[in-house]
């Protein structure tokens, strides 16, 4: 049990790493669908050896809506955007050096509850929790819609990832609440994302800026 | 019961109106905007007999806090629902209206913390497309950071939501009601402080995204003035106080877990921080909806900082300082729809002379505005000096003085726009105003009861004040 979700954690973590180094938007969306399918076998995985039959339903639940219907919005949502954003001169480098630093930060945040966590998978936690924060950031940080919902979907895996490695998943009624949430966020952006583009032939953030002091 | 018919009539109202032809839409939302007040009248009168209202195995839980806020939604709901039959509006909007009130009642009505955390992200589901029920790029633009921000916020209050309940089934095992508030708050002195203090770090930071608090505050000014007004209205009069109620909910876990310093000082420096913030614009501002946007930053800031000084006089300040904000800037919002729709524009330097144009609704506003300001005899001038006799009281002289220059410069700022809209020469375009007994009444009750609060409480204020500190904790 400790083993299988420490590697799969971690595997997880390296996927949400190469997320932020990638530049194009079809394979970064490969990255995420890949990282979601991931924490789906996480989730089956914990469910399995744990003895939690509950866990197997998340993880179908999981695997459906973020490995599959999603992704199919998002790739609805991109549809005619250039592959890569033209943005000359800029590396992946500082961000991947930032999501490094953000690694570190949250061994040292998380470290209360890592101290008194008694489950099996707690040393995976603090790989969850950067995960979550490594989406944050993607989230901040992202130039144009896609880049900002893309960054909050890998916040919500991580989160996840966390609720799952901290207390083997939160009662059935809330996890089902989130699923409905985060599939209406992305709907609702999809229609946001069509409206942007009817108004500014872009979806770069830089046209949303009429509303300033 | 009551609870149960609380939720179902926005909820019914909702599913009813999508497919609803026009003239049956307007009955259905009159029916359901009665039917909400009522049951909230009863959800309160439930408590007020057996202190708790409970239903669906304690699923659904009112308690003194609970109903307070009941009683302020359904309230702010009818002054904007009356407004919504003066504004030209498709039915979507009339469906969703109260699909957003639904889920705001919800929020404060459940036990389960995960559940409320579902509602809370709900009511910013609800309610991004009436931000942009105007279709502009401006509109589109606040929708869309009101969305992204808002959401990003939850979020980072669900992170606090596992962790806190990590560190109840940690100590006492999965159990079926471990994220009720009631578990919770039975086994806080327990869990351990420091998983409970992070946890309410992410709380109050999500949270506080939807209490409008800052610097998490910046989908606020946008999205309130792009808002149709009686949208504006619910948001800031009551969708921030809900932000609020979830961040009461889990103090009153993390005072008992941590001690009570630990979020005193968060919730501070955070109201502290939003007064900066207001008043920085509030010195000149530009726009009359903005204005009113940023002034709920000031005094949802304030609320805060009433809840950090604590005390019976703090926590009681802060929690009707709730109510009379919510009574007066609802109002106003409706009232600058009304300006909206004569002049065309909020903008500061072209509304003039309101008070000649439109006598009634002019004078309206300008009252509103003085309450909104903290004079007597409206209730905010009474709120206000609970809150910050609370800050001497306690010992944060230095906070509460600087609390006390921030909303003098509010209130130059604010006293100097109000002069420049009541008086002068209205401009050649404004048209007339329309003054309907359907549109005075409820700015007149509104005021009325902002009068009632200042100068004479009615009875059993008090007690119901006492009652819900007790529930918050000191």
């Amino acid at each position: 049990m400790r083993a299988a979700s420490n590697l799969l954690a971690f595997f997880g973590l390296a996927v949400t790493l190469l997320l932020v180094w990638r530049r194009s938007w079809p394979g970064r969306l490969r990255l995420f669908v890949l990282q979601s399918a991931v924490l789906a076998l996480l989730a089956a995985t914990v469910g399995w050896l744990a003895g939690k039959p509950a866990l197997l339903v998340v993880a179908g639940v999981f695997l459906a809506l973020k490995a599959w219907i999603i992704p199919r919005v998002l790739h609805r949502m991109a549809a005619g955007t250039p592959v890569r954003p033209v943005a000359p001169g800029r590396s992946s480098g500082l961000a991947l050096l930032t999501a490094g630093g953000l690694v570190v930060a949250a061994y040292v945040i998380i470290l209360p509850v890592t101290a008194s966590a008694t489950l099996p998978t707690a040393g995976a936690i603090p790989l969850a929790f950067a995960m979550a924060l490594i989406g944050l950031f993607m989230c901040v940080t992202g130039r144009d819609v896609l880049g900002h919902v893309l960054g909050f979907l890998v916040f919500e895996n991580g989160i996840f990832a966390l609720a799952l490695l901290a207390t083997y998943g939160l009662p059935g009624l809330v996890e089902a609440g989130v699923f409905l949430d985060v599939l209406v966020i992305v709907l609702l952006m999809e229609g946001v994302v069509v409206q942007i583009r009817r108004e500014h032939d872009s979806i770069s953030v830089d046209h949303l800026s009429e509303l300033r002091e | 019961m009551s609870l149960i018919a609380l939720l179902l009539a926005p909820l019914l109202a909702a599913g009813l109106l999508v497919p609803a032809r026009r003239g049956l839409a307007r009955g259905v939302h009159a029916a359901a905007l009665a039917a909400t007040l009522a049951a909230a009248v009863a959800v309160a009168h439930g408590v007020v007999v057996d202190t708790t209202v409970v239903a669906l195995d304690g699923l659904l839980r009112a308690d003194a806090l609970s109903a307070w806020m009941v009683g302020l939604i359904a309230l702010v709901a009818t002054l904007a629902g009356l407004e919504t039959f003066s504004e030209p509006a498709g039915r979507r909007f009339h469906a969703l209206f109260h699909l957003f009130v639904f889920t705001m009642l919800l929020a404060v009505t459940t036990d389960d913390l995960g559940l409320m955390w579902v509602a809370v992200e709900g009511t910013t589901l609800a309610s991004v497309f009436l931000v942009n029920y105007h279709r502009t790029r401006a509109s589109l633009e606040a929708a869309y950071k009101y969305l992204l921000i808002c959401s990003v916020g939850i979020a980072l209050a669900f992170v606090g939501t596992v962790l806190v309940y990590f560190a109840d089934v940690q100590q006492f095992g999965a159990e079926a009601h471990a994220l009720r508030w009631t578990t919770l708050l039975r086994w806080a002195p327990q869990l351990p402080p420091r998983v409970v203090e992070l946890a309410f770090v992410f709380l109050l930071v999500g949270y506080g995204t939807k209490a409008g608090l800052a610097p998490m505050h910046t989908w606020l000014p946008d999205a309130h003035s792009e808002a149709p007004a009686s949208i504006s209205a619910l948001m800031s009069g009551v969708l921030l106080a809900v932000g609020i109620y979830a961040v009461l909910r889990f103090k009153a876990v993390v005072d008992l877990a941590a001690g009570p310093g630990f979020a005193r000082r968060l919730l501070i420096l955070l109201g502290l921080a939003s007064m900066t913030v207001a008043a920085a614009f509030l010195w000149s501002p530009t726009s009359l909806k903005r204005m009113l946007a940023y002034s709920s930053v000031e005094h949802l800031g304030l609320v805060a900082l009433g809840l950090g000084f604590g005390g019976p006089w703090g926590i009681a300040g802060a929690i009707l300082h709730i109510a009379n904000h919510a009574l007066a800037k609802a109002t106003l919002f409706l009232l600058s729809g009304r300006i909206r729709d004569v002049y065309g524009t909020v903008d500061i330097a072209l509304v003039r002379g309101v008070i000649m144009a439109m006598p009634v609704t002019g004078r309206a506003f300008a009252l509103g505005m003085l309450a909104l300001l903290g004079l007597p005899p409206f209730g905010l001038f009474i709120s206000e000096l609970m809150i910050l006799g609370a800050g001497f009281k306690e010992g944060w002289p230095a906070a509460t003085v600087l609390a006390l220059g921030l909303l003098l410069v509010a209130f130059g700022g604010m006293l100097r726009a109000l002069h420049g809209i009541s008086y002068g020469a209205p401009a050649a375009w404004a048209g007339r105003e329309l003054v309907t007994w359907g549109g005075v009444t409820p700015v007149a009750a509104a005021l009325g009861l902002l009068v009632l609060t200042g100068l004479a409480w009615p009875p059993g204020l008090v007690a119901a004040l006492a009652r819900i500190a007790a529930v918050v904790g000191g």
